[in-house]
């Protein structure tokens, strides 16, 4: 009996020592402390505004998107290089990068939806409008780019493992235009200095405007939207916000990169800096994105030519002489001791007033059926400016006496000098459905009606039996 | 969430059950206990008795009195004692009883009493070693009555090498166990793979266990504390240990005092080191001679370039040599190695304290590693019932070297550049500076070879405490309950500082780095334990509840643009430019365990075992795993028909079957996560703002990976246990590696962790153990030999996954190492190449383009172009089979130890060589290059551009730039049979170390690495530059050479 006792008193004493031990037994749930899962992030106004950074930092980061330069666009007639016989997968990287600024943004735009906690109104429509502005800004790029594509937003229920099919050219422009309309409600005229890199409502009618104005034209050719892009470019022209740099040497000039004429940029900083500058000129660097001489040697003899392209090197040597190919001056603004150190501050521009003016004086014309008075003052200012303000027979003023196709191929012409290696040359040949002509020589010959789109990315094919690819892949 | 907490109530509860059935069952036995114990004090009346005697008596081997031998009376276990250190003990029993005598490593002896009042007993060694307690996972168990598969490697085994490391101490000595000395940097990494690759992603290191403690690392671990090392191999031994046990555990028991007079141990071991083999270079002479042969070969298009050096210049370099840089950075290496313990053990204290210092310099310049290390061990009966023990073991360690191998810059590494940098230029320039090397010839960024090694400022600091603890109840007879708990906090510091005269210190201004890491592990096992033997049955229970947590906080600094040189990272207020980082993460296991071993007249032996795993890193859905285990095996010598045959000691057959798991999740893998990090001017200013994206999404149902395997073995023993034979056939297969899955990039993201990919090992293991020679003249001889092939499977919807193993100034810089699906592990994907093509191929060379001098590489599909259609599998870098050969061979006082070891059948990518024997290079290769009178060469020729504009031919050939190189050229056969070690020791006299008051005295000589048979042509055929990933092991790119060293030692105790 004694030794019973005895046991029990073991057995106890041990027990509570297991009992110890046990209490402390840990949950197996995870709460993770160096960093956030999505359930409790997007609850403050600055962890939305994070989200617009990433998105931005997907489409600039350097080596995979629009930071290193234009290779996607090489086939145009613009860019060295190039060839109409395009590969499976061109294109898949800003695909990928566009696709992942939405994913962001979409989060960001669901918790604008439930609201967030202690911010106002005024606030909330205001982060709204910005994630909307940029969502539609990825979406425009890419149905230009590819055509009907996957319709992701903030409703779509799970889309990593839903299988989504591709939505019409339309339905993609719906939401892009209903976006657009969002933003121009809710953005401010202008920001405060500290925040001037942020979209305003003028540059999200400007580039309403030019998506009614591709929406125009090839694929869609809904002459009805004509109107509708003259009148919003038209607003902008009217209010003033923005105008023209008078020296066309100072439209790139690092002090004016958020000046009166860049409305919304891709946007560097020492801390955040643009690709090394060496890949800008084939004279003094590596040459990466180089002009194509055969283009070059269309571009009109004007202040606008020298102030856009490096034909020369610093002696004054033409680039023929010494074996190489002219560079892209715009993006070179940077001080030699930047450039030598490859870093670059430079801004590529998004949507700029000369754009606008251009835009409208396009849409104008086409509403019209001819030129208005309106519409050549529009396009004069860029061309007065290109001139350096003088009579330059290779780009004369336009005048009431071309004929609305005259006068659209002038529009067309001017956009090609104005607006060259902004991403957009492009998407003029595309929508205006003069690929072949424009095309230089050397590869036209590859050229075929399946070259106005790029091809769906192989992965995203693979991996969704719903995706189908575009003709001639 | 209810639901889930149920669960894990129900989880908590189950050890409750688990004790209170086995106290059921051990309370009825204490009923029965107690009858017997009456019955037993009625027959002897308690104490006193007129059948007891008091027995004196003495226990001796063959050396002399054996302390420490238990003596106990057999149907009594209570009336117990040992021997004391002068193998004395005395013991009072009835007269008729009998007396049992044993001793670990001695076989038991059962004497009758029959009244004698003073016995003398000599004990005789045990060669079967089949009584042998093994260490086995939450317990240990007799040899003979394993089921599973267990190699052991025991103490005597490793304190006969001179090895500073428990890995290197392991390697040769395992059937099926795979130990790579991937460099010969001192402290250096070593790759042990047991019984072949089974993850990708998840890792594929064995679990080593520390005196119970999971997680360890052996480099930490002094090799003088350790009794024996235990490697578990198939499921049967490993799914004990569950989602960590899918890649084979290591268990290693370190050593308790021992009962007796007090022992003071000292050894000393010096070793000297030198590199084991040098590349074959160009002397300044020669070297000069082949810079002017490529530099006139660039006379195309009329240009006429003229020689580089001139002939008074190159006679100047005949005369007086040049620089030999090999000589420049590469030592003799010193190495000490001073070990003290302090041990001895009353009947219910035993206590080891034991320290360790190890200073050892690497043979490249700046580059050593230091250890201290501190072990106490004790062990305490407290009461009858209640006894605990506890183990602490501190070590320092700091090691440091300039920067080797693949991963590292080449114009930083020293390693390379030394190979490669040009003979004719002096260390120092005019003025005293480092030299640089030269704009015209050679490789115009290769960084002078001494500043690259001693200029950087490298110090990788880790103390790491280890503690194990535990409390034991003897609760009723035969269940025992042990609780333990362990901690392991580990506190590391990496430092490095790299000045203007380092290549990346002079690009960045000096650069920078300090490394924090903060780790701390808590483990807590309770274990029940129940034995019981009825009849001819034996049942032995164990359950255990554990709780595993472990946390790591670390941070970062990296810092460059630096005012003042001389304070480096001592005063990062100096540097202009700083990038922080910081991160946290922590982890939770719970577990629940059973094992049932079962015997039945010690013929039919039954093993199964139970674990549920629950882990925090598992997705939510998955939290639990649960792998089962089971084993049977028949010692068939039992049966009277094999005992008639009298060939066998001992014959058993095994076979096993369980499923272990991987958890190579790291924490929070499985959740979706928002990443900070990015930066972009959203809003204009000079300022970046901070971007936070989406990294990865949520994977609830992400789980380990699974690996079941069915093993087949067999133990035999002849000669009364003079040879014992084990041989083993396994077959594993993985499922559900991890891996990243292709999501549709739409969804915004590339990739998600999941469980897609499939991987089978199979392999058959044998070992030979053997005593040929007894008496005056001792051979024991170890013999083993295994296969393994590992085949990829499935992953997860692609073809195949690659991976880079060189780099961009060698051609390599895309992937060849590759895995593919269906085929075997560890691919080389490249080019044939089949020399260079002779004047009599010339029409054959034309149609490719190529004239006679120029490479022939194969054209597979026969096109008549060579491009990436004409890609082929070139090697694989896993061997067919390994073996170890080991010997001791003893006559009078002297000791010879020797052991070969070797691997057969893998290929090395020699990439270190790619740059040494191309055009411009400074292998002495290079004067075997082809010409037109010597043919047979397969280095092409120097075709110069004249010949080649006259010849007019267009090049069909089309290789990648960046990976041009990834050819069969550089492949090289890897097999190697090697006298790791060899070793002569001495032990003096009894007559003479009693004299000078020593317990005993050895001294002796041995050497490492002493004779290597290879057709490797590199510096050592057990290399790999990349151990990232075991897809890349296999690759040769400039690694820290290995050396051979000579020791001397002693060896005192008293």
């Amino acid at each position: 009996m004694k030794n019973r006792k005895f046991q029990l008193k073991k057995l106890n004493f041990s027990l509570i020592v297991l009992l110890v031990m046990i209490m402390g037994c840990k949950k197996l749930d995870e709460h993770p402390k160096n960093f956030v899962t999505p359930d409790s992030f997007y609850k403050t106004q600055t962890q939305i505004e994070s989200t617009f950074a990433s998105s931005m930092n997907a489409l600039w980061t350097a080596w995979s998107a629009y930071g290193y330069g234009m290779a996607v666009f090489s086939h145009d007639d613009q860019l060295a290089g190039g060839d109409l016989n395009i590969p499976a997968n061109w294109g898949s990287n800003l695909w990928a990068a566009h696709y992942n600024a939405i994913m962001n943004l979409n989060l960001s735009i669901a918790a604008l939806n439930k609201g967030l906690s202690g911010v106002s109104k005024a606030n909330t429509d205001q982060l709204m409008g910005q994630a909307k502005f940029l969502r539609a800004y990825n979406y425009f790029m890419l149905v230009r780019m590819f055509g009907a594509l996957p319709l992701i937003t903030e409703e779509t229920a799970d889309p990593f493992t839903a299988k989504i099919a591709r939505s019409p050219i339309t339905d993609i422009y719906k939401l892009i235009i209903s976006d657009f309309t969002t933003a121009i409600a809710t953005l401010p005229a202008t920001w405060p200095d500290a925040q001037r890199g942020r979209p305003t409502m003028d540059a999200a009618k400007g580039l309403l405007a030019k998506v009614y104005l591709t929406m125009a034209t090839y694929p869609l050719n809904d002459a009805s939207y004509y109107p509708k892009a003259a009148d919003l470019a038209g607003q902008v022209i009217q209010a003033g916000t923005y105008d023209l740099e008078t020296d066309i040497n100072k439209v790139f000039a690092l002090d004016t990169k958020y000046g009166k004429e860049m409305m919304f940029s891709f946007n560097s900083n020492y801390v955040a800096m643009a690709t090394d500058p060496h890949i800008w000129s084939d004279i003094d660097g590596w040459g990466d994105e180089s002009v194509e001489p055969l283009w070059e040697q269309t571009f009109p003899v004007q202040a606008r030519k020298d102030a856009y392209l490096q034909t020369q090197d610093a002696n004054g040597v033409n680039y023929k002489t010494l074996g190489r190919l002219p560079g892209i001056k715009k993006y070179l603004y940077d001080t030699k001791a930047d450039f030598d150190a490859g870093r670059s501050v430079v801004n590529i521009p998004i949507i700029r007033f000369a754009d606008v003016l251009l835009i409208f004086a396009e849409a104008d014309n086409m509403a019209h059926s001819g030129p208005t008075q309106a519409a050549i003052d529009a396009i004069n200012r860029v061309i007065d400016r290109a001139n350096g303000y003088t009579v330059n027979a290779q780009d004369p003023r336009a005048t009431l006496a071309l004929s609305a196709a005259d006068f659209d191929t002038k529009v067309i012409d001017e956009r090609n000098w104005e607006l060259c290696f902004e991403y957009d040359r492009w998407f003029d040949l595309i929508r205006k459905h003069i690929l072949k002509e424009k095309s230089i020589p050397s590869i036209q010959q590859n050229f075929s009606d399946n070259d106005y789109l790029f091809p769906v990315p192989e992965n995203d094919l693979r991996l969704n039996p719903l995706l189908t690819q575009n003709p001639g892949y | 969430m209810n639901r889930k907490l149920t669960k894990i109530n129900r989880w908590l509860i189950a050890p409750y059950l688990c004790t209170l059935l086995f106290t059921g069952i051990a309370v009825s036995e204490v009923k029965a206990n107690a009858a017997g114990l009456n019955s037993w004090h009625a027959k002897t009346g308690l104490g006193y008795s007129a059948a007891d005697i008091v027995v004196l008596g003495t226990v001796k081997d063959k050396q002399g009195p054996l302390p420490g031998v238990t003596v106990e009376l057999i149907g009594n276990n209570k009336i117990v004692t040992s021997t004391d250190n002068k193998g004395n003990f005395s013991i009072k029993v009835p007269q008729n009883g009998t007396l049992l005598f044993r001793s670990v490593g001695y076989r038991s002896i059962k004497i009758p009493v029959n009244g004698n009042r003073s016995l003398e007993i000599t004990l005789e060694e045990d060669n079967t070693s089949l009584n042998e307690v093994t260490v086995v996972g939450y317990g240990s168990q007799k040899k003979s009555d394993l089921t599973g598969s267990i190699s052991s490697i025991k103490s005597q085994d490793i304190a006969l090498l001179p090895t500073q490391r428990v890995d290197q101490a392991i390697q040769g000595r395992a059937a099926g166990v795979l130990v790579l000395n991937t460099d010969g940097s001192p402290g250096g990494n070593t790759t042990i793979r047991i019984r072949g690759m089974n993850s990708i992603n998840g890792g594929n290191n064995a679990l080593i266990v520390i005196d119970g403690l999971q997680g360890g690392n052996l480099t930490s671990l002094n090799p003088n504390d350790i009794e024996s090392v235990e490697i578990l191999k198939d499921a049967s031994a490993t799914a004990i240990y569950g989602s960590q046990g899918a890649n084979g555990v290591v268990l290693i028991t370190t050593k308790q005092g021992k009962i007796g007079k007090p022992i003071i141990r000292y050894t000393f071991d010096g070793s000297f080191a030198s590199i084991a083999k040098r590349p074959d270079l160009l002397n300044a002479a020669d070297y000069a001679r082949e810079t002017n042969a490529v530099a006139l070969a660039k006379n195309g298009s009329g240009i006429n370039p003229l020689p580089i050096f001139s002939d008074a210049q190159i006679q100047d370099f005949q005369k007086n040599g040049g620089t030999n840089w090999l000589n420049v950075i590469y030592r003799t290496a010193f190495t000490q190695n001073h070990q003290l313990s302090v041990s001895g053990a009353s009947e219910k204290v035993n206590y080891l304290v034991s320290g360790g210092y190890l200073d050892q310099q690497g043979i490249l310049l700046n580059s050593q590693y230091k250890r201290f290390s501190l072990r106490t061990n004790i062990k305490a009966d407290m009461t009858s019932w209640a006894a605990f023990g506890l183990n602490w073991a501190a070590s320092k360690e700091n090691a440091s070297s300039p920067p080797f191998g693949g991963s590292t810059d080449w114009p930083n590494n020293p390693v390379g550049a030394a190979a490669r940098f040009s003979p004719t230029i002096p260390v120092y320039d005019a003025n005293g500076n480092y030299s640089k090397s030269s704009l015209f010839y050679g490789n115009p960024t290769l960084w002078n070879p001494l500043a690259s090694a001693v200029e950087p400022q490298i110090d990788n600091g880790t103390i790491t405490n280890n503690l194990s603890a535990y409390l034991e109840f003897k609760l009723l007879t035969g269940l025992t309950l042990r609780i333990s708990g362990g901690a392991r906090i580990a506190t590391q510091q990496d430092l490095s500082y790299l000045n203007l005269n380092t290549f990346t210190g002079a690009q960045l201004n000096g650069s920078g780095a300090i490394l924090d890491n903060q780790s701390e592990y808590y483990q807590n096992s309770n274990i029940l334990t129940y034995d019981k033997t009825f009849k001819k049955h034996h049942l032995n229970l164990t359950a255990v509840a554990e709780q595993k947590y472990d946390k790591l906080f670390s941070s970062s600094i990296n810092a460059s643009d630096f005012l003042v040189q001389q304070t480096a990272i001592n005063d990062l207020s100096g540097a202009g430019i700083k990038t922080i980082g910081s991160s946290f993460n922590d982890r939770v296991v719970n577990s629940y365990l059973g094992r049932i071993n079962y015997s039945y007249a010690d013929k039919y032996l039954l093993t199964a075992s139970y674990r549920a795993d629950g882990s925090s890193v598992f997705g939510k859905n998955n939290k639990w795993g649960y792998f089962p285990s089971a084993s049977l095996a028949w010692r068939a010598v039992q049966e009277n028909f094999i005992k008639d045959l009298n060939i066998f000691s001992d014959l058993k057959i095994r076979a096993s079957w369980g499923i272990t798991g991987n958890q190579g999740i790291n924490p929070y893998q499985t959740l979706a996560r928002t990443s900070s990090g990015v930066l972009y001017p959203y809003d204009g200013s000079d300022a970046a703002n901070v971007g936070f994206y989406l990294s990865s999404a949520a994977n609830p149902n992400l789980k380990w990976e699974s690996t079941a395997q069915t093993d087949i073995g067999l133990d035999a023993g002849f000669f009364n246990g003079r040879l014992s034979v084990t041989a083993d056939y396994y077959k594993k297969t993985t499922t559900n590696l991890l891996m990243p899955r292709q999501l549709p990039t739409y969804t915004g993201l590339g990739s998600i962790l999941d469980n897609v990919g499939s991987m089978g090992n199979k392999g058959i293991e044998l070992a030979i153990e053997g005593t040929p020679l007894v008496g005056k003249f001792q051979w024991n001889a170890g013999f083993n030999i295994s296969a393994n092939k590992t085949t990829v499977l499935d992953l997860g919807g692609i073809d195949k996954i690659g991976y880079i193993s060189g780099g961009s100034g060698s051609g390599t810089n895309l992937p060849f190492m590759y895995l593919v699906k269906g085929q075997d592990f560890g691919q080389m994907l490249g080019w044939g190449y089949q020399g260079v093509w002779k004047t009599s191929q010339a029409a054959q060379a034309a149609r490719y383009g190529q004239l006679p001098g120029d490479p022939h590489y194969t054209d597979v599909n026969n096109d008549g172009k060579i491009n990436i259609n004409d890609m082929k599998v070139i090697g694989n870098s896993l061997p067919k089979f390994i073996f170890g050969f080991n010997n001791r061979l003893g006559y009078k006082n002297f000791e010879f130890i020797f052991l070969i070891q070797g691997v057969q059948g893998n290929n090395i990518f020699n990439v270190s060589r790619i740059a040494l024997e191309s055009p411009g290079g400074t292998s002495a290769g290079l004067l075997n290059r082809w010409t037109p009178q010597n043919q047979n060469s397969s280095i092409p020729a120097i075709i110069d551009q004249r010949t080649r504009e006259q010849a007019n031919l267009v090049s069909t050939i089309s290789l990648p730039s960046t990976g041009n190189n990834r050819i069969s050229r550089w492949i090289e056969d890897g097999s190697y049979v090697r006298l790791k070690n060899v070793t002569l020791a001495y032990n003096f006299p009894k007559i003479l170390t009693d004299k000078i008051k020593l317990h005993n005295l050895k001294v002796y000589v041995s050497a490492t690495n002493l004779l290597t048979i290879t057709k490797y042509s590199g510096n050592d055929p057990e290399v790999s530059s990349y151990t990232g990933n075991d897809a890349q092991l296999g690759s040769d790119f400039n690694n820290y050479p290995q050396s051979k060293i000579f020791n001397i030692g002693l060896n005192t105790s008293f």
